[in-house]
């Protein structure tokens, strides 16, 4: 029994002294971290920095620009509509353009349902604003569409002859949008085909897209 | 057992952890694309519909009595030319052969405005189809009065109207808008 008390009183006492062994340690490292934290030191610099925008704005040129078709299409017709494209942002664009135009509904003026039959859409663009009475371009030319069917434009495609199209900030484009019907059917004592481009409607969404200009790395 | 739960459990813990890397790198990879700018408008439009439709599209023959039809743009766009394909059957006995007469009033007592009217196409023999063309303007809703004078029929013999209109050759001209 003494045996026993003596052993038990010998290892609290160890105990004792672990506990102590642990705080003196933990004293000491918390005391060496703030010496290493007085000695740290700092040095900061202030840049400002202003992100672009990249804006492509769609107005009328002459006219209406893009309205409502009064008028039923009937093959060989043309529409013309004249608007300009501009390049509101703050940075330039990179060369190349795309246009898509989507129609709603979807039906056999767009979708090309009907092969070689549906709407065309060329795109021409002037160096200068257009007539409208006469839809002349007394300026410099430049076809940047021709004739695509609308139901090949709906993701989108490229125009092209356009390098300098609406690239700089500001930059105008004066572009006549021309929509056309091609239809070669044939109907029968009144009667359209089976699968027709006749006596159908759409609105026709024209979408313009550009993409930013190269990233600039700038060594200052 | 344990450890094969082991394994597993750190191939898991990899996994989630690639997962979560390339989520996290996502968005800077979208944005290196950079930025895109785009300009919408819409347009309404709608087609134009276009054909000519007889009012008797056959017509049985027994004797040279002449017989009438009424050809209507029931379309709404003008037209510039029709084309009619007719077809004579071929009768048990004779050699028929048919004319088509065309008149832009009302056929009375077999004549259009007391004349003869203006022929369409040539001669049309039995037992053939042909496709004749009146390259006659015809505005929307606008009537044209056929005449179909048979000569030599002898027995039942059928004649078949049948317009056809084409676009675009046969549509108005094309107009050209500027707006």
């Amino acid at each position: 029994m003494s045996h026993y008390s003596h052993a038990a009183k010998k290892e609290r006492r160890y105990g004792k002294i672990a506990v102590a062994g642990l705080l003196t340690t933990s004293v000491g490292l918390l005391a060496t971290a703030g010496v290493y934290a007085g000695l740290s030191a700092t040095a900061t610099g202030a840049e400002s920095v202003t992100s672009g925008t990249l804006n492509l704005t769609l107005t009328p040129d002459v006219g209406a620009g893009f309205s409502n078709f009064t008028g039923k299409i009937a093959p060989g017709d043309t529409d013309n509509v004249y608007v300009n494209l501009i390049n509101t942002g703050t940075l330039a664009s990179a060369a190349g353009m795309t246009l898509a135009v989507a129609g709603a509904p979807s039906n056999a003026l767009t979708n090309g349902s009907v092969v070689g039959e549906g709407l065309t859409v060329t795109a021409t663009q002037c160096s200068v604003a257009w007539t409208l009475a006469t839809g002349v371009c007394s300026g410099t030319l430049t076809t940047i569409l021709a004739s695509t069917q609308v139901s090949a434009t709906s993701a989108g495609v490229a125009l092209s002859n356009i390098p300098a199209l609406v690239a700089a900030t500001g930059q105008v484009a004066h572009v006549q949008v021309s929509l056309g019907l091609a239809a070669t059917e044939t109907s029968v004592n009144g009667v359209a085909p089976g699968s027709t481009i006749q006596g159908l409607s759409t609105t026709l969404t024209y979408t313009f897209t550009e993409q930013q200009r190269t990233g600039v790395a700038t060594n200052q | 057992m344990k450890r094969l739960t082991h394994s597993t459990a750190c191939r898991t813990a990899a996994t989630a952890a690639a997962l979560l890397l390339g989520v996290a790198l996502l968005p800077p990879l979208a944005g290196a694309s950079g930025v895109g700018g785009t300009a919408a408008a819409t347009e309404a439009v709608a087609s134009a519909t276009w054909g000519v439709t007889a009012s008797v599209t056959s017509m049985a023959f027994t004797s040279s009595t002449f017989q009438t039809s009424n050809a209507s743009n029931t379309g709404n766009v003008a037209l510039i030319a029709e084309s009619y394909s007719i077809t004579v059957s071929k009768p048990a006995s004779g050699t028929p052969t048919f004319k088509v007469f065309r008149c832009a009033v009302p056929w009375v007592s077999t004549l259009c405005s007391g004349g003869a009217g203006t022929q369409v196409g040539g001669t049309l023999a039995a037992n053939t189809t042909t496709t004749i063309t009146s390259s006659t303007a015809m505005a929307v809703a606008g009537v044209y009065y056929l005449q179909v004078e048979p000569a030599g029929v002898t027995v039942s013999t059928t004649v078949t109207i049948s317009p056809r209109i084409t676009g675009p050759s046969q549509v108005r001209a094309a107009v050209k808008t500027n707006q």
